[in-house]
Protein backbone atom coordinates (compact mmCIF):
# COMPACT_ATOMS: atom_id res chain seq x y z
CA UNK A 1 0.00 0.00 0.00
CA UNK A 2 2.66 2.48 1.05
CA UNK A 3 4.83 1.56 -1.85
CA UNK A 4 1.59 2.04 -4.43
CA UNK A 5 1.27 5.60 -2.74
CA UNK A 6 4.97 6.49 -3.49
CA UNK A 7 4.44 5.66 -7.51
CA UNK A 8 1.60 7.49 -7.58
CA UNK A 9 3.11 10.49 -6.46
CA UNK A 10 6.02 10.27 -8.54
CA UNK A 11 4.02 9.14 -12.19
CA UNK A 12 1.64 11.84 -13.14
CA UNK A 13 -1.84 10.75 -15.21
CA UNK A 14 -2.31 12.77 -17.90
CA UNK A 15 -5.29 13.12 -21.05
CA UNK A 16 -3.82 13.42 -24.50
CA UNK A 17 -6.04 15.25 -27.11
CA UNK A 18 -6.14 13.59 -30.54
CA UNK A 19 -8.79 13.40 -32.67
CA UNK A 20 -7.35 11.40 -35.46
CA UNK A 21 -8.91 9.30 -37.99
CA UNK A 22 -8.47 5.41 -37.05
CA UNK A 23 -7.01 4.81 -40.78
CA UNK A 24 -4.86 8.39 -41.65
CA UNK A 25 -1.83 6.17 -42.34
CA UNK A 26 -3.51 4.27 -44.94
CA UNK A 27 -5.51 7.33 -46.46
CA UNK A 28 -2.12 8.99 -46.98
CA UNK A 29 -0.64 5.74 -48.94
CA UNK A 30 -3.91 5.88 -50.48
CA UNK A 31 -3.54 10.05 -50.99
CA UNK A 32 0.33 8.66 -53.06
CA UNK A 33 -1.05 6.13 -54.61
CA UNK A 34 -4.03 8.65 -56.41
CA UNK A 35 -1.05 10.75 -57.18
CA UNK A 36 0.79 8.03 -59.13
CA UNK A 37 -2.66 7.41 -60.98
CA UNK A 38 -3.11 11.03 -61.95
CA UNK A 39 0.45 11.39 -63.28
CA UNK A 40 -0.07 8.44 -65.02
CA UNK A 41 -3.47 9.59 -66.97
CA UNK A 42 -5.36 7.20 -65.46
CA UNK A 43 -8.81 6.56 -63.97
CA UNK A 44 -8.85 4.02 -61.25
CA UNK A 45 -12.18 2.76 -60.40
CA UNK A 46 -12.62 0.61 -56.81
CA UNK A 47 -15.16 -2.18 -57.11
CA UNK A 48 -16.98 -2.93 -54.12
CA UNK A 49 -19.88 -5.60 -54.02
CA UNK A 50 -20.99 -8.96 -52.49
CA UNK A 51 -19.41 -12.35 -53.29
CA UNK A 52 -21.43 -13.44 -57.05
CA UNK A 53 -23.18 -9.69 -57.77
CA UNK A 54 -21.32 -9.66 -60.68
CA UNK A 55 -17.57 -7.48 -60.29
CA UNK A 56 -15.86 -9.58 -62.65
CA UNK A 57 -18.26 -9.82 -64.90
CA UNK A 58 -18.66 -6.48 -65.00
CA UNK A 59 -15.23 -5.54 -65.72
CA UNK A 60 -14.94 -8.24 -68.36
CA UNK A 61 -17.73 -6.27 -70.53
CA UNK A 62 -15.97 -2.77 -69.73
CA UNK A 63 -13.00 -4.58 -70.96
CA UNK A 64 -15.34 -5.00 -74.06
CA UNK A 65 -17.09 -2.32 -74.46
CA UNK A 66 -13.73 0.51 -74.29
CA UNK A 67 -11.85 -1.65 -76.24
CA UNK A 68 -11.57 0.75 -79.23
CA UNK A 69 -11.34 3.81 -76.45
CA UNK A 70 -9.16 2.79 -73.59
CA UNK A 71 -6.38 0.21 -72.71
CA UNK A 72 -7.69 -1.49 -69.24
CA UNK A 73 -5.84 -2.75 -66.44
CA UNK A 74 -7.05 -4.62 -63.42
CA UNK A 75 -6.00 -5.28 -60.01
CA UNK A 76 -7.81 -8.65 -58.83
CA UNK A 77 -8.33 -9.04 -54.95
CA UNK A 78 -9.10 -12.23 -53.65
CA UNK A 79 -8.30 -14.02 -50.99
CA UNK A 80 -6.84 -16.83 -52.31
CA UNK A 81 -6.67 -17.92 -56.03
CA UNK A 82 -5.90 -16.30 -59.69
CA UNK A 83 -8.92 -17.56 -61.62
CA UNK A 84 -10.06 -14.16 -61.88
CA UNK A 85 -7.14 -12.63 -63.44
CA UNK A 86 -7.12 -14.93 -65.79
CA UNK A 87 -10.53 -14.40 -67.07
CA UNK A 88 -9.98 -10.77 -67.16
CA UNK A 89 -6.62 -11.05 -69.31
CA UNK A 90 -8.39 -13.79 -71.97
CA UNK A 91 -10.98 -10.96 -72.09
CA UNK A 92 -7.95 -8.31 -73.38
CA UNK A 93 -7.13 -6.86 -70.18
CA UNK A 94 -3.82 -5.06 -71.42
CA UNK A 95 -1.98 -6.40 -67.81
CA UNK A 96 -3.69 -7.53 -64.61
CA UNK A 97 -1.89 -8.35 -61.48
CA UNK A 98 -3.42 -10.86 -58.53
CA UNK A 99 -3.37 -9.36 -54.60
CA UNK A 100 -4.25 -12.40 -52.42
CA UNK A 101 -4.97 -10.99 -48.77
CA UNK A 102 -4.21 -14.13 -47.52
CA UNK A 103 -7.80 -13.74 -45.39
CA UNK A 104 -7.90 -10.37 -45.03
CA UNK A 105 -11.75 -9.32 -45.44
CA UNK A 106 -10.66 -6.14 -47.88
CA UNK A 107 -7.91 -4.31 -49.70
CA UNK A 108 -5.90 -1.79 -48.13
CA UNK A 109 -3.65 1.40 -49.92
CA UNK A 110 -0.39 -0.30 -48.75
CA UNK A 111 -1.49 -3.31 -51.14
CA UNK A 112 -2.34 -1.28 -53.90
CA UNK A 113 0.70 0.56 -53.81
CA UNK A 114 3.03 -2.79 -54.03
CA UNK A 115 0.59 -4.31 -56.88
CA UNK A 116 1.16 -0.61 -58.84
CA UNK A 117 4.88 -1.51 -59.20
CA UNK A 118 4.00 -5.11 -61.36
CA UNK A 119 1.41 -2.81 -63.46
CA UNK A 120 3.20 -0.81 -66.94
CA UNK A 121 1.24 2.02 -65.90
CA UNK A 122 2.37 3.78 -69.42
CA UNK A 123 0.53 1.05 -71.47
CA UNK A 124 -3.20 1.93 -69.40
CA UNK A 125 -6.13 3.81 -69.25
CA UNK A 126 -8.26 2.56 -66.87
CA UNK A 127 -7.58 0.45 -63.97
CA UNK A 128 -10.41 -1.53 -62.19
CA UNK A 129 -9.37 -2.35 -58.90
CA UNK A 130 -11.63 -5.54 -57.95
CA UNK A 131 -12.27 -5.62 -54.14
CA UNK A 132 -12.09 -8.24 -52.29
CA UNK A 133 -16.28 -9.68 -52.26
CA UNK A 134 -17.99 -7.59 -49.26
CA UNK A 135 -19.84 -4.82 -48.94
CA UNK A 136 -19.13 -3.92 -45.65
CA UNK A 137 -15.14 -3.82 -44.76
CA UNK A 138 -13.77 -2.54 -48.04
CA UNK A 139 -16.11 0.55 -47.57
CA UNK A 140 -13.48 2.06 -45.06
CA UNK A 141 -10.43 1.64 -46.92
CA UNK A 142 -9.56 4.41 -49.26
CA UNK A 143 -7.01 3.02 -52.06
CA UNK A 144 -6.38 6.21 -54.36
CA UNK A 145 -9.31 5.30 -56.41
CA UNK A 146 -11.24 8.37 -58.53
CA UNK A 147 -14.58 6.14 -58.35
CA UNK A 148 -15.43 4.06 -55.83
CA UNK A 149 -18.15 1.51 -57.56
CA UNK A 150 -20.66 -0.28 -55.75
CA UNK A 151 -22.15 -3.25 -57.23
CA UNK A 152 -25.35 -5.06 -56.65
CA UNK A 153 -27.33 -7.85 -58.29
CA UNK A 154 -30.43 -7.40 -57.98
CA UNK A 155 -30.72 -10.98 -56.64
CA UNK A 156 -29.38 -10.05 -53.52
CA UNK A 157 -32.49 -7.96 -52.64
CA UNK A 158 -33.74 -3.80 -52.78
CA UNK A 159 -32.81 -3.90 -48.62
CA UNK A 160 -29.69 -3.77 -49.14
CA UNK A 161 -28.68 0.26 -48.72
CA UNK A 162 -30.51 -0.26 -45.58
CA UNK A 163 -28.56 -3.22 -44.26
CA UNK A 164 -25.43 -1.71 -45.90
CA UNK A 165 -25.89 1.95 -45.71
CA UNK A 166 -22.48 3.26 -45.39
CA UNK A 167 -21.20 1.83 -49.10
CA UNK A 168 -24.03 3.08 -50.73
CA UNK A 169 -23.33 6.68 -48.95
CA UNK A 170 -19.68 6.63 -49.85
CA UNK A 171 -20.09 5.49 -53.44
CA UNK A 172 -19.73 7.55 -56.47
CA UNK A 173 -21.49 5.66 -59.23
CA UNK A 174 -23.82 2.16 -58.31
CA UNK A 175 -24.66 -0.64 -60.31
CA UNK A 176 -27.53 -2.65 -60.23
CA UNK A 177 -26.78 -6.12 -61.96
CA UNK A 178 -28.76 -8.58 -63.27
CA UNK A 179 -31.77 -6.31 -64.27
CA UNK A 180 -32.92 -9.28 -66.36
CA UNK A 181 -33.88 -10.95 -63.18
CA UNK A 182 -35.72 -8.51 -61.79
CA UNK A 183 -39.29 -9.63 -62.41
CA UNK A 184 -38.08 -13.27 -61.05
CA UNK A 185 -37.20 -12.34 -57.68
CA UNK A 186 -39.31 -9.40 -56.54
CA UNK A 187 -36.90 -6.74 -56.37
CA UNK A 188 -38.83 -3.25 -55.29
CA UNK A 189 -37.04 -0.68 -57.58
CA UNK A 190 -38.97 1.86 -55.93
CA UNK A 191 -37.65 1.02 -52.38
CA UNK A 192 -34.21 0.56 -53.81
CA UNK A 193 -33.88 4.02 -55.29
CA UNK A 194 -35.65 6.01 -52.38
CA UNK A 195 -33.12 4.06 -50.08
CA UNK A 196 -30.32 4.88 -52.41
CA UNK A 197 -31.32 8.76 -52.63
CA UNK A 198 -31.67 9.34 -48.75
CA UNK A 199 -28.08 8.11 -48.53
CA UNK A 200 -26.76 9.45 -51.58
CA UNK A 201 -28.00 12.20 -53.67
CA UNK A 202 -26.04 12.56 -56.55
CA UNK A 203 -24.57 8.90 -57.20
CA UNK A 204 -25.54 8.33 -60.89
CA UNK A 205 -27.44 4.54 -60.91
CA UNK A 206 -27.27 1.81 -63.85
CA UNK A 207 -29.27 -0.61 -64.16
CA UNK A 208 -27.07 -3.29 -66.27
CA UNK A 209 -27.35 -7.17 -67.35
CA UNK A 210 -23.65 -8.62 -68.58
CA UNK A 211 -25.59 -11.71 -69.76
CA UNK A 212 -28.06 -9.41 -71.75
CA UNK A 213 -25.79 -6.48 -72.24
CA UNK A 214 -28.47 -4.53 -71.47
CA UNK A 215 -27.27 -0.68 -70.16
CA UNK A 216 -23.47 -1.87 -70.70
CA UNK A 217 -22.70 0.69 -73.67
CA UNK A 218 -24.33 3.95 -71.03
CA UNK A 219 -22.26 2.84 -68.10
CA UNK A 220 -19.09 1.97 -70.68
CA UNK A 221 -19.78 5.79 -71.77
CA UNK A 222 -20.24 7.26 -68.13
CA UNK A 223 -16.77 5.94 -67.40
CA UNK A 224 -14.83 7.29 -70.28
CA UNK A 225 -16.43 10.48 -69.12
CA UNK A 226 -14.91 9.57 -66.33
CA UNK A 227 -11.37 8.78 -67.71
CA UNK A 228 -11.68 12.37 -69.66
CA UNK A 229 -12.21 14.17 -66.29
CA UNK A 230 -8.78 12.34 -64.64
CA UNK A 231 -6.92 13.45 -67.79
CA UNK A 232 -8.07 17.06 -67.33
CA UNK A 233 -6.45 16.61 -63.48
CA UNK A 234 -3.08 15.10 -65.08
CA UNK A 235 -2.94 17.69 -67.43
CA UNK A 236 -3.78 20.85 -64.70
CA UNK A 237 -1.02 18.59 -62.77
CA UNK A 238 1.45 18.64 -65.41
CA UNK A 239 1.16 22.50 -66.21
CA UNK A 240 1.78 22.77 -62.51
CA UNK A 241 4.43 21.11 -62.24
CA UNK A 242 5.83 22.75 -65.20
CA UNK A 243 5.12 26.11 -64.06
CA UNK B 1 -12.36 -9.41 -39.32
CA UNK B 2 -11.54 -5.89 -40.35
CA UNK B 3 -12.11 -5.15 -37.14
CA UNK B 4 -8.91 -6.72 -36.73
CA UNK B 5 -7.17 -4.51 -39.02
CA UNK B 6 -8.55 -0.86 -37.69
CA UNK B 7 -7.19 -1.73 -34.05
CA UNK B 8 -3.73 -2.44 -35.33
CA UNK B 9 -3.94 0.86 -37.32
CA UNK B 10 -5.35 2.18 -34.23
CA UNK B 11 -2.77 0.88 -31.94
CA UNK B 12 0.48 1.78 -34.53
CA UNK B 13 -0.89 5.30 -33.97
CA UNK B 14 -1.40 5.23 -29.80
CA UNK B 15 1.85 3.78 -29.55
CA UNK B 16 3.69 6.67 -31.57
CA UNK B 17 2.08 9.17 -29.48
CA UNK B 18 2.58 7.33 -26.29
CA UNK B 19 6.40 7.09 -27.25
CA UNK B 20 6.32 11.08 -28.38
CA UNK B 21 4.52 11.92 -24.86
CA UNK B 22 6.99 9.96 -22.97
CA UNK B 23 4.24 7.38 -21.40
CA UNK B 24 5.85 4.46 -19.19
CA UNK B 25 1.92 3.34 -19.98
CA UNK B 26 -1.48 3.93 -21.57
CA UNK B 27 -4.31 3.75 -19.13
CA UNK B 28 -7.46 4.71 -21.22
CA UNK B 29 -7.90 4.89 -25.27
CA UNK B 30 -11.30 6.87 -26.12
CA UNK B 31 -12.74 5.91 -29.71
CA UNK B 32 -15.64 7.37 -31.35
CA UNK B 33 -17.09 5.09 -33.80
CA UNK B 34 -19.99 5.44 -35.62
CA UNK B 35 -22.71 3.54 -36.33
CA UNK B 36 -22.65 3.48 -39.95
CA UNK B 37 -18.90 1.74 -39.77
CA UNK B 38 -20.30 -1.85 -39.03
CA UNK B 39 -17.59 -2.54 -36.60
CA UNK B 40 -18.44 -4.57 -33.63
CA UNK B 41 -17.56 -3.93 -30.07
CA UNK B 42 -16.82 -7.36 -29.06
CA UNK B 43 -14.51 -7.97 -32.50
CA UNK B 44 -12.69 -4.74 -31.33
CA UNK B 45 -11.86 -5.71 -27.55
CA UNK B 46 -10.67 -8.90 -29.20
CA UNK B 47 -8.29 -8.09 -31.39
CA UNK B 48 -7.32 -5.00 -29.08
CA UNK B 49 -6.31 -7.67 -26.10
CA UNK B 50 -4.48 -10.20 -28.82
CA UNK B 51 -2.32 -7.27 -30.40
CA UNK B 52 -1.57 -5.22 -27.38
CA UNK B 53 0.49 -7.71 -24.63
CA UNK B 54 3.89 -5.98 -24.35
CA UNK B 55 3.25 -3.03 -25.70
CA UNK B 56 2.53 0.29 -23.88
CA UNK B 57 -1.33 -0.07 -24.34
CA UNK B 58 -1.32 -3.79 -22.30
CA UNK B 59 -4.02 -3.29 -19.87
CA UNK B 60 -5.36 -0.14 -20.81
CA UNK B 61 -8.87 0.73 -21.21
CA UNK B 62 -10.88 0.60 -24.72
CA UNK B 63 -13.71 2.96 -24.21
CA UNK B 64 -15.71 3.13 -27.51
CA UNK B 65 -18.27 5.80 -27.83
CA UNK B 66 -21.13 5.35 -30.52
CA UNK B 67 -22.52 7.75 -32.74
CA UNK B 68 -25.76 7.18 -34.22
CA UNK B 69 -26.69 7.09 -38.10
CA UNK B 70 -29.14 10.41 -38.42
CA UNK B 71 -31.45 11.79 -41.65
CA UNK B 72 -31.97 15.14 -42.15
CA UNK B 73 -36.38 16.04 -42.86
CA UNK B 74 -36.19 18.90 -44.84
CA UNK B 75 -40.14 19.51 -44.78
CA UNK B 76 -39.97 19.00 -40.86
CA UNK B 77 -36.84 20.44 -40.34
CA UNK B 78 -35.61 18.14 -38.05
CA UNK B 79 -32.91 15.56 -37.45
CA UNK B 80 -34.38 11.96 -36.58
CA UNK B 81 -32.97 8.27 -36.10
CA UNK B 82 -34.67 5.52 -38.88
CA UNK B 83 -36.99 3.60 -38.01
CA UNK B 84 -35.99 -0.15 -38.73
CA UNK B 85 -36.54 -1.13 -42.14
CA UNK B 86 -36.84 2.55 -43.73
CA UNK B 87 -35.06 5.80 -43.68
CA UNK B 88 -38.28 7.55 -43.95
CA UNK B 89 -39.12 10.39 -41.56
CA UNK B 90 -41.05 8.90 -38.45
CA UNK B 91 -43.34 12.26 -38.50
CA UNK B 92 -44.19 13.15 -42.02
CA UNK B 93 -42.96 9.50 -43.98
CA UNK B 94 -40.96 11.77 -46.69
CA UNK B 95 -37.41 10.29 -47.66
CA UNK B 96 -34.76 12.64 -45.65
CA UNK B 97 -30.99 13.27 -46.30
CA UNK B 98 -28.64 11.27 -44.55
CA UNK B 99 -26.35 13.41 -42.48
CA UNK B 100 -22.76 13.41 -41.24
CA UNK B 101 -23.50 11.81 -38.10
CA UNK B 102 -22.68 7.91 -37.65
CA UNK B 103 -19.92 7.93 -40.23
CA UNK B 104 -17.09 8.78 -37.41
CA UNK B 105 -14.09 6.72 -36.71
CA UNK B 106 -11.80 8.31 -34.37
CA UNK B 107 -9.37 8.19 -31.82
CA UNK B 108 -10.70 11.17 -29.42
CA UNK B 109 -8.27 10.78 -26.71
CA UNK B 110 -5.74 8.59 -24.39
CA UNK B 111 -4.76 8.76 -20.66
CA UNK B 112 -1.46 8.31 -20.24
CA UNK B 113 0.99 7.60 -17.24
CA UNK B 114 4.38 9.60 -17.30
Amino acid sequence: MTIEQTIDTLHSIKTIQIVKNLLVDNDLVAAANRQRFVASGILAVNVIAAPGAGKTSVIIRMIEALREQARVGVIEGDIAGSIDTAKVLAAGARDAVQINTGGNCHLEAGMIQRALDDLDLRQLDVVFVENVGNLVCPTHWALGEQIKLCILSAAEGHDKPIKYPEIFAASDAIVLNKIDLIELVDFERDFFYESVRALNPSAPIFEISCRTRAGISDFGFWILECLKQARGQTAELNRTASS
Amino acid sequence: MHELSIMSYMLDTVEQQAQQSGARKVLAINLVIGERASFMDDALLFYFDMLTPGRLSAGAKLNIRRTPMRFHCAICDNDYAPAIGSFRCPDCDTVGQVTSDGSELLIESMEIET
